[in-house]
């Protein structure tokens, strides 16, 4: 008799939904990944044509912060707009019946996520220190500081695309964290340059904290409060999965 | 009745917080290997049912079960033991027809030979070949449609819902798909079939239930549910345009009308005059053409409902008489 067959492992089933994901993705890839380091390496060049010479602390930030945003913008933006495109189109509930731990369908898609990314953050860094002529201390730290960061912003980007059902909402959402991580967080710039209460609200919210782990991997002397900075990023991962269990997990 | 892969659904109600009573206390079961079509005109709460089923909403109360496993409190097992055709469309734009069939198997744990060989089967079998290798985007809404059965029957569960799967196919193929829901029950998984397409479920079912308003009114064999209608016969007329429907004559026991297709049941002794009635008709002007067969389905799904299936017309239905 058929359709007594189980689904198999854990592990079957991640690799089944990378498999999956980067099928279902392979139009749109190439495309994230031009604008991932667009975003980068753009903004990395972009100052630098905008004020000229750029002073070498200044220079820094930006370089090292320009892949944090690289890793950060593939899982907070890419999953939600794919989510909402699913929830408009119907298609959402079809993928939510299929069965895979829903763990295992969240790690193929970091998966897939650090694979768009890496490239445009090793991009970025080398446009970046092209252009500025610096000097990189790269220490073993970037590997769990990049994959901790990367991950941290896919499970904020899980949040948004499981925890809000409106897509409209999901979609203006993770937009709005964007604009705040560029313009309002301490990524690409000292957190001595916001205004103190800014510098002291984003002392507690993920991105600046994440830029911090990722600088302090890439050059030395320039990072502070690196293990305090771990444990907030870490929180935020946390509390991100906890959310996206939620989510999933609940049903009207 | 009870046993492994037996589909319960026991008093089965959901209420949404806005307080809409989508489904009210439904049971109905569906033994392995049995084709269960699940009628009702839309917003019946049919795709709210087997949503449930999925494990996407929960009921407020009831029971919903498969064997021994309770697919409300194991949501996880719901989806490891039914496969789901939602109603809309599989998302498959980046895949090649065929690859995304295997694929699916794959998901659903099939090795990857076997799942090979049945995607190839099913390829054939529904006359897929012309796209196999043609990526989503490109394909039309009926052959995505027909993808997306594949995908779900390649590595079926027990229990294979299917939400209206025949939606903008062309009829050849409708029916090789139905020869396929078919080969499914051949092969000892439960299908629950959601559609409104009373004409066709007819052919492809064992039993079935209606539902209306969140409740199941009826429930039984295509020819029990016919049974009523024994004796009769449905004369059909297809009303000129912009000429008014003709008034009823006396041996009309009840009709009908869905945009210019009046449709009345008459008594099998009246079929003598009831033609020389839809004779006068025509002649009148009011009238085209006509057609006395045997009763449907549809007829006596009408009659429990008060609606039309999706079979034809363009407009609402209109009840004139009877």
């Amino acid at each position: 008799m058929a359709g007594v067959k189980p689904a198999g492992s854990w592990t079957h089933a991640y690799w089944r939904m990378v498999a999956w994901d980067f099928a279902d993705l392979r139009l749109y890839l190439p495309v994230l990944s031009a604008v991932l380091v667009l975003q980068g390496a753009g903004l990395a060049l972009g100052v630098g044509l905008l004020f000229g010479t750029v002073p070498r602390t200044a220079a820094v930030f930006l370089v090292t912060g320009a892949p944090v945003m690289n890793l950060i913008t593939a899982g907070l933006i890419f999953e939600p707009q794919l989510v909402a495109e699913q929830r408009t189109r119907g298609s959402y509930e079809f993928l939510q019946s299929l069965p895979v731990p829903r763990s295992a369908a969240a790690l193929a898609w970091y998966t897939v996520a650090l694979v768009t990314a890496l490239p445009a953050v090793a991009l970025t860094l080398l446009t970046g220190v092209a252009r500025y002529h610096l000097d990189l201390t790269v220490t073993p730290m970037v590997v769990p500081a990049m994959l901790l960061t990367c991950l941290t912003g896919v499970l904020l980007g899980l949040a948004v695309a499981h925890g809000v059902t409106a897509p409209m909402v999901a979609m203006l959402l993770s937009t709005t964290l964007i604009f705040v991580m560029t313009g309002f967080s301490p990524v690409a710039l000292p957190a001595d340059q916001l205004p103190g209460w800014l510098a002291s609200v984003n002392q507690w919210l993920p991105f600046g904290p994440m830029a911090t782990i990722v600088r302090g991997a890439l050059v030395s002397g320039v990072a502070s409060e690196v293990p305090r900075s771990y444990l907030v990023v870490t929180a935020w991962a946390a509390g991100s999965a906890l959310v996206v269990a939620w989510a999933q997990g609940h049903r009207r | 009745m009870d046993g492994e892969g037996l589909f319960r659904a026991d008093s089965v109600t959901k209420v949404y917080p806005n307080g809409i009573r989508a489904n009210d206390g439904i049971s109905l079961h569906v033994a392995p290997g049995e084709v269960y079509g699940l009628l009702g005109p839309n917003g019946a709460g049919k795709t709210t049912l087997v949503k449930q089923v999925i494990g996407l909403l929960k009921p407020t109360s009831g029971r919903i079960t498969l064997g021994s496993r309770d697919l409300v409190a194991d949501p996880a097992a719901a989806r490891q033991l039914c496969s789901y055709l939602p109603q809309a469309q599989v998302p498959i734009d980046s895949f090649r027809a065929r690859e995304a069939i295997v694929l699916c198997g794959r998901v659903r744990g099939g090795g990857r030979v076997e799942v090979e060989r049945q995607a190839d089967e099913l390829v054939e079998a529904l006359d897929l070949g012309q796209w196999r290798d043609k990526r989503g985007i490109g394909l039309s809404g009926g052959v995505k449609r027909l993808v997306g059965f594949a995908m779900v029957t390649v590595c079926p569960g027990k229990l294979v819902i299917l939400d209206e799967p025949t939606n903008d196919v062309d009829p050849l193929r409708r029916r090789l798909l139905w020869e396929q829901v078919r080969r499914l029950g051949d092969r000892g998984v439960a299908v629950l079939l959601v559609t409104h397409n009373v004409l066709e479920a007819e052919k492809a079912v064992d039993r079935l239930a209606v539902i209306d308003d969140g409740r199941l009114i009826a429930e039984g064999t295509p020819s029990a549910m016919k049974a009523h209608d024994r004796g009769h016969l449905r004369l059909q007329l297809m009303i000129a345009p912009g000429r008014d429907a003709p008034a009823l004559p006396p041996f009309a026991q009840r009709s009908n009308l869905v945009g210019r297709n009046l449709m009345t049941v008459i008594a099998q002794q009246d079929a003598a005059i009831g033609i020389s009635w839809a004779e006068e008709v025509i002649a009148g002007g009011a009238a085209e053409e006509y057609a006395l067969s045997a009763t449907s389905l549809e007829d006596a799904y009408i009659e429990l409902t008060g609606h039309n299936s999706g079979n034809g017309g363009d407009a609402d239905p209109g009840d004139i008489g009877g």
